[in-house]
């Protein structure tokens, strides 16, 4: 087990840049994971952390040494791929006895080894199949056996989930979460789900356009998302983004939109760092929308930041244990969370309870968060 | 009775395709069927014509003289000592293209280096030039390296000019093959050669057939090279065929050279028959997988 850290890590084809600096640091034992859209990078800089890709510049240390330069089978780590990548001709044994085999260790401790890790993914009775004659789910089990087996100080795992049905995927996101307790080892996992970054990560990195918009801890990413990207990308349904005024009124500053109709609606957000800069100019408000609900207020209504506000509902969509309902508000569609059990139609007026004490305010032109 | 009569009409479109169908395969297959039964006539009863009917007096006599004593050039030795110059020549030619494509298409498709795209480019380039072109400055060539007139210079010559082709073919197979697997296996420890070795050619079955089919198919009918770079002890049965059927002394015996005929051609067709349910699939295995 080791500690990985990248420092000023650059990676170009030819003239263009796809890795822009990058600078991370994950403790031993940590479970990082890579998040963001496609092309952003996320992958490549797995590769490059794997040896698979050449680096530009900067360096990349696992455990106290460089491994920059170093061969992917001298960095002491294993990749778990997207597609599986099992050797087609080989049985799922051969599989996953291949790099021991190419360390020239003998036949007997290698079927101890394999037997050991088939046993602990339950798949001793596939390892005389092809991969050929293997469902999903059971390649899948086997591409992490023959990456466990290596006992490595790294996991790398491109997007292993992708390719599975969505019931399978959820037990195995459990299943490699239970083996990282288990192994206690420091894994670092690409993805660009954002529901499997939140539920794996101890830390989370997400990525856009080869530059790292935000590292911090998965609470951290949810609830103070450092850009507008992060709040946009993170979180499903995403974050509510509405245009408005900052404005300051006797004592109190207010947040200030147009509805549909033209009628200005205000919001007391007294409290909020930064935002006395912003007086009298547009910023971008931004709001969760489990922060929009319809919970009574009884005990709260103290509470200033506990703000109601009357909306027309647009679109009702139940999802079991949640409702969520999309209604106007400051001229934008808002999505707000509401109890499972609620009974509301589109078209009818109800009364909304806005939590304002988890909004976050970004600068209009930068994007960036004001704190 | 609506329906009736639309099963009757596919009964009989059906009936009118495979009436069709038997057409054509006896009118491509009565080429064979003349050389055959000539080839077990004695030479008078072709003489007396009626090339299509059945033998009157089955013989394997003209096979025999074919095989081993028709006069072929200044020698009665028959096609047997071609036959086997032929043989001297293919194999290794089909072996040596189809490893060197394949490590082409190998190096082309997952160590691809700077412009691997020219190069293969050019390689396909080769496949165009046309064999007349080449005659003289590869003449000039095998006469430097000391090969003029050996198998062994044949066997050059067909490699190089098979290289093309079987690159290719292995190319475009191993660019559907994931890169993934080739990453996974380095990550495992394996080296350029151990990849291949171990990963890539042990799935490479159906392409290796196609190849196979391919070159054996190409270089077992070549004339042109064979006549223009081969000599006395090294000529290709292709050349002596022509030979024999062009000899000028004596009767022209049909029946003989019909015979050697199917005997010239026989080797392809036993390939074809061995492997050619793989030449298909092969060929749909690359193109499919996208």
């Amino acid at each position: 087990m080791a500690k990985v850290t990248i420092t000023d890590l650059y990676k170009n084809y030819g003239s263009v840049e796809v890795l822009k600096g990058i600078n991370l640091h994950i403790e031993d034992g940590g479970f990082l994971v890579l998040v963001g859209p496609s092309g952003c990078g996320k992958s490549t800089l797995l590769n490059t952390i794997a040896g698979l890709e050449e680096i530009t510049s900067g360096d990349i240390e696992i455990g106290k040494n460089s491994v920059a330069g170093l061969h992917p089978s001298k960095r002491n780590i294993a990749m778990v791929f997207q597609s599986y990548a099992l050797y087609p001709n080989m049985t799922v044994s051969q599989n996953i006895g291949f790099g021991m085999e190419m360390k020239g260790i003998d036949k007997n401790e290698r079927e101890i080894s394999i037997n050991k890790v088939a046993e602990t993914l339950q798949i001793s009775e596939l390892l005389n199949r092809k991969p050929g004659q293997l469902s999903g789910g059971q390649r899948q089990r086997v591409a992490m056996g023959r990456a466990i087996v290596r006992e490595p100080e790294v996991f790398l795992f491109d997007e292993p989930l992708s390719n599975l049905d969505a019931k399978l995927r959820i037990d195995m996101r459990t299943e490699i979460k239970r083996l990282h307790q288990r192994l206690g080892s420091t894994i670092i996992y690409v993805t660009h789900d954002q529901v499997e970054a939140m539920t794996l990560a101890t830390k989370i990195a997400v990525l856009k356009d080869g530059c790292i918009q935000q590292f911090a801890t998965p609470y951290e990413i949810y609830n103070n998302p450092s850009n507008m990207f992060v709040a946009n990308f993170m979180g499903a349904p995403a974050m509510n983004l509405i245009e408005g005024i900052v404005v300051k009124k006797k004592k109190d500053i207010e947040f200030e939109m147009k509805n549909n109709k033209g009628d200005i609606i205000s919001l007391p957000i007294d409290g909020v760092k930064g935002l006395e800069n912003y007086i009298d100019k547009p910023v971008i408000f931004g709001i969760r929308p489990e922060s929009i609900n319809d919970l009574e207020l009884s005990g709260k209504k103290s509470n200033k930041k506990m703000v109601e506000k009357e909306v027309e509902i647009d679109v009702v969509e139940p999802a079991g244990s949640d409702t969520y309902a999309i209604v106007e508000f400051g001229g934008k569609q808002v999505v707000t969370r509401l109890n499972g059990n609620s009974v509301v139609a589109a078209g009818e007026k109800v009364k909304l309870t806005f939590n304002l004490s988890q909004a976050v305010f970004f600068d209009i032109d930068t994007e960036e968060r004001i704190r | 009775m609506s329906r009736n009569s639309v099963t009757n009409n596919i009964k009989f479109s059906r009936i009118l395709i495979y009436i069709v169908l038997i057409i054509f395969a006896v009118y491509y297959l009565l080429p064979l069927y003349v050389m055959l039964v000539n080839s077990l006539k004695p030479l008078e009863e072709i003489r007396g014509g009626g090339m299509l009917y059945l033998p009157s007096v089955w013989t394997l006599d003209p096979w025999r003289a074919a095989w081993s004593s028709a006069q072929i050039g200044v020698d009665p030795s028959g096609l047997r000592p071609y036959f086997w110059n032929s043989i001297a020549m293919v194999v290794p030619a089909v072996l040596l293209s189809t490893v060197l494509g394949s490590l082409n298409g190998y190096v082309l498709t997952k160590w691809q280096f700077r412009g691997h795209g020219v190069v293969f480019g050019l390689l396909l380039l080769s496949c165009f030039i046309p064999f007349q072109i080449v005659l003289i400055p590869m003449a000039k060539l095998l006469g430097v390296f000391g090969l003029a007139g050996t198998t062994s210079g044949l066997v050059l010559v067909h490699l190089v000019y098979g290289v093309g082709f079987t690159t290719l073919f292995f190319r475009n197979y191993y660019a559907a093959f994931p890169t993934e697997i080739i990453k996974a296996a380095q990550i495992d420890g394996a080296g350029f050669f151990r990849i291949f070795w171990r990963v890539l050619l042990p799935s490479s079955g159906p392409i290796i057939v196609v190849s196979v089919i391919w070159q054996f198919t190409n270089i077992w009918n070549d004339f042109l090279f064979g006549a223009s770079f081969a000599d006395f002890d090294s000529t290709p049965i292709t050349v002596a065929l022509n030979n024999l059927v062009n000899s000028s002394t004596g009767v022209k015996e049909y029946n003989v050279h019909f015979a050697g005929a199917i005997l010239a051609a026989l080797p392809t067709l036993v390939v074809y028959i061995v492997s050619g349910r793989y030449f298909v699939r092969g060929l749909m295995a690359g193109a499919v997988k996208g």
